[in-house]
């Protein structure tokens, strides 16, 4: 059987093999791609989202002390992905007029902890690490890399409104997550 | 350099020989695409594998989230819609795979000696199979999941003596809850498809231990080829093209968005998946204390034969035209198994029957003797959404009395047909919407089969003070409830809507039915939707119309005569039916519920791809393959 025409005979086995293994290699590469990159696109894709905000509504301004930081907890429905629950937001609200009110938010910009008012010494302190802030937000010691983050406010009929963010820690610019 | 590498594993870990155990093999016969079954069922369960755990990065299996967490999978995440619906049409096709292997192996006698361990771990992996088709058909928590679990378990739980333990132990407690779902979920996810991937391993090692039977034919089996490359490369073209057709079924098949587990929700009819359909229909066949033969009999007796089938069929001879009994049974089993499938397909429930057409609608079932008139006042009944606020018998919503026993109250004809034409004859209070444009003769009907309703009112069923009471609440207060949430089934919506809301919204919410003393004068349509009420998004527009079915509504003008009911806050209906009723209402509006927000890629845009890629490779192998035939032919040319 194998004594006649050996070389031709190898070549055709040899192509039908190739054919055969390199056929199997290609249709599970395809395979494994039309599966694999929705795989990977799904595990991905949330992971980038921009947070959705909203406007909460938290205090009448007049019921609000001037000058002092005051600690707010406010409640407010959350929507994360498929659960939707009631929950309570911590502000840190500085009032210097009826019209003018800042508001912190509670948590420290260096790398992610809730920070206290010290009355004793009248600044913000973190306990963590040790950051400083005045009343008004500026960094006063510590490592944190920027002044205390702020959230965009506004007064309709008396009361205040504030619109909940969180933002990057550890970075000198102040970038939303 | 791979070589070196190899080398260097191959010191400390046995690849080589691994690879060898794998795909070295001669095969008796040689290759053949008789046999792509079992390893196209064995690539779909690795497929089932990776979806399934891609499945969890977002799945929780808990009775308040479960549903909406599946339904975030499959809108709001990119491609979750196709792993979903690779998962689902891939549970389908791991079923009817394992089902085909088997036929195969039977019908060419490959379970005899020494094939026995083959084939017994062969029935068992079928039936670990079928337990993740069961299992897995819990998980979504949509309404089909809810009455399988109860089914399932109330078929357990007809085996004599244990069958209350039994039925306790699968759902954790007396009674369907969260205890169930997390059962039947580490069933599924962990303890069956772990016995799975041990048993396919064995099955395997098996296989490799003994070799393949190959064809039936005694000299055929002489002929021996190598299992690398011919046969992989004839199960993976298999594979790849069942791949294909799985994403073909998922973008324009995808599984169906079936409204969230409700039990309270009694129009729903529940029937079976498919591959169960068959012991649904046996069921019928036994009924009362029979019904444990279908229950457990059938498919213990089933089992057993399948398992002990080596056993008592010993004969060596595998030509299917030399084992006619072995043939027949074969055949027998399979045209029963189709034929019971198709007429459980097919049938019409009980339910459905004994109600009518339109029974799907909450409604009254027939008292034994009744007039023609009654009769059809009865219809009327059903076809005038009356059941939305009054009982009868145990159905019906509950904003109005319960009118059970409505012919032993002592009213007159007269009164009730008053009653019917201007409610507020009798209480100026009543929300009930006058039924005059019904006519005289239909409102005798109506009369004559309230006249008829003689059951005595169970003390708890009847609320008749309600009515009064949920008047004086109506309004838009209050946010949006949990319905919105939850994307309803638009299809079961429209069972709900025709019960409920047509009476008053028209038939498909198209109105045209009048409400004298509001400004508009007539109720409003629902299909088209006033403009003011409508939203492309999904979401915003079922909570615009959220508020109104849950808070109910007064419309303007002096005096109207109709009021939109609070079905929310007066738990007429559930959020689970609420939410398929906006669902509903929605697509009458141009407006998928369950729209895709974030498909990744469109699904038909994906598969447009995706079977361009698919033809592009099967282009070039055809080409491949007919150069190579051309070699073949230099061959034969070269051996004349």
């Amino acid at each position: 059987m194998e004594e006649a025409n050996t070389p031709v005979r190898n070549r055709i086995e040899s192509t039908r093999r190739g054919f055969l293994q390199w056929g199997t290699g290609i249709l599970t590469f395809l395979c494994s791609l039309a599966v694999g990159i929705p795989l990977i696109g799904s595990f991905v894709g949330p992971a980038f989202r921009t947070m959705k905000t909203k406007w909460i509504k938290v205090a009448e301004v007049g019921t609000l002390p001037v000058g002092l930081p005051i600690s707010l907890m406010v409640a407010d429905v959350q929507v994360d992905a498929y659960v939707q629950e009631s929950v309570v937001r911590h502000l840190w609200a500085v009032k210097n007029s009826d019209t003018e009110i800042t508001v912190f938010s509670p948590i420290c910009p260096h790398l992610g902890c809730h920070y206290n008012w010290n009355p004793a010494s009248g600044h913000f302190e973190c306990p963590c690490h040790g950051s400083v802030y005045a009343p008004d937000g500026t960094v006063l010691g510590g490592p944190a890399p920027r002044r205390l983050d702020t959230l965009p406010t506004k007064i309709e009929n008396g009361e205040l409104y504030v619109e909940w963010k969180q933002f990057r820690s550890g970075t000198s610019e102040k970038i939303p997550v | 350099m791979f070589s070196r590498i190899l080398k260097w594993i191959d010191e400390r870990w046995p690849l080589t020989p691994f690879i060898r155990l794998a795909l070295e093999e001669d095969m008796s016969g040689g290759a053949g695409y008789a046999y792509v079954f079992g390893s196209a069922a064995l690539i779909i369960f690795l497929l089932q594998v990776v979806t399934g755990i891609w499945q969890l990065f977002y799945y929780v299996p808990t009775l308040g989230e479960g549903y909406n967490s599946l339904n975030y999978l499959r809108t709001e995440i990119p491609f979750g819609w196709l792993i979903h619906g690779l998962h689902y049409w891939g549970a389908n096709a791991m079923v009817i795979l394992v089902m085909l292997h088997m036929s195969q192996v039977f019908i060419w006698g490959a379970y005899k000696r020494p094939h026995e361990l083959q084939w017994i771990t062969g029935v068992i992996l079928f039936l670990l199979t079928m337990a993740m088709s069961l299992t897995g058909g819990a998980l979504p928590w949509g309404k089909r999941s809810y009455w399988l679990v109860e089914v399932a378990s109330s078929s357990a739980g007809t085996v004599p003596v244990i069958g209350d333990m039994i039925k306790r132990m699968m759902l954790g407690g007396g009674v369907i809850g969260q205890l169930t779902l997390s059962r039947f979920f580490i069933l599924h996810v962990a303890i069956l498809s772990g016995g799975l991937m041990t048993l396919a391993a064995i099955h395997l090692v098996a296989l490799r231990k003994v070799g393949n039977a190959g064809p039936w034919d005694e000299k055929e089996r002489e002929k021996k080829g190598p299992f690398w490359p011919d046969q992989v490369f004839k199960d993976g073209l298999a594979a790849s093209l069942i791949i294909l057709l799985l994403i073909a079924l998922s973008v324009y098949t995808p599984p169906p968005f079936a409204g969230m587990a409700d039990p309270l929700d009694a129009s729903y009819i529940p029937k079976p998946e498919w591959n169960f359909l068959f012991l649904y229909e046996v069921l019928k066949f036994f009924p009362g204390p029979l019904e444990v033969i279908a229950t457990i009999g059938v498919p213990v007796v089933g089992t057993l034969i399948l398992l002990l089938l080596p056993f008592f069929d010993r004969d060596p001879e595998r030509r299917p035209g030399r084992r006619p009994i072995a043939m027949t049974g074969w055949v027998i089993v399979v045209v029963g198994f189709v034929a019971l499938t198709l007429a459980g397909a097919y049938s019409k429930t009980e339910g459905l029957e004994a109600g009518g057409t339109s029974a799907s609608a909450p409604g009254p079932a027939a008292p034994a003797v009744l007039s023609a008139d009654a009769k059809a006042g009865m219809d009327l009944f059903k076809s005038n959404g009356c059941a939305a606020c009054h009982r009868v018998d145990g159905t019906g919503g509950s904003i109005g009395p319960d009118l059970s026993g409505e012919g032993i109250k002592g009213r007159s004809s007269q009164w009730l047909g008053d009653q019917l034409r201007n409610p507020k004859s009798h209480n100026p209070a009543s929300i009930m919407p006058s039924f005059a444009t019904l006519g005289d003769k239909a409102i005798n009907q109506q009369v004559e089969y309230l006249q008829s309703l003689k059951e005595k009112v169970a003390a708890t069923a009847s609320a008749p003070a309600g009515a009064v009471a949920v008047a004086t609440s109506i309004g838009l207060q209050g946010g949006p409830g949990m319905a919105v949430t939850i994307i309803g089934s638009a299809e079961h919506g429209a069972i709900i809507f025709a019960g409920t809301c047509s009476s008053c919204h028209g038939p498909q919410g198209t109105g045209g039915v009048a409400n004298p003393g509001s400004k508009d004068e007539t109720i409003p349509p629902l299909n088209p939707i006033d403009r003011d009420e409508f939203s492309p998004e999904p979401k915003v527009f079922a909570e615009k119309i959220d508020l109104y079915i849950q808070h109910g509504s007064r419309p303007e003008g002096p005096n109207p005569q109709v009021s939109m009911l609070p079905f929310g806050d007066t738990n007429a209906l559930t959020q689970q039916q609420i939410a398929d009723l906006e669902a509903y209402i929605l697509s009458l509006n141009g407006v998928d519920r369950a729209k895709i927000n974030h498909p990744g890629l469109s699904p038909g845009m994906f598969f447009i791809i995706t079977l361009f890629a698919f033809l592009l490779v099967g282009i070039n192998l055809l080409g491949w393959w007919w150069f190579w035939g051309v070699g073949k032919r230099q061959k034969k040319e070269v051996d004349k």
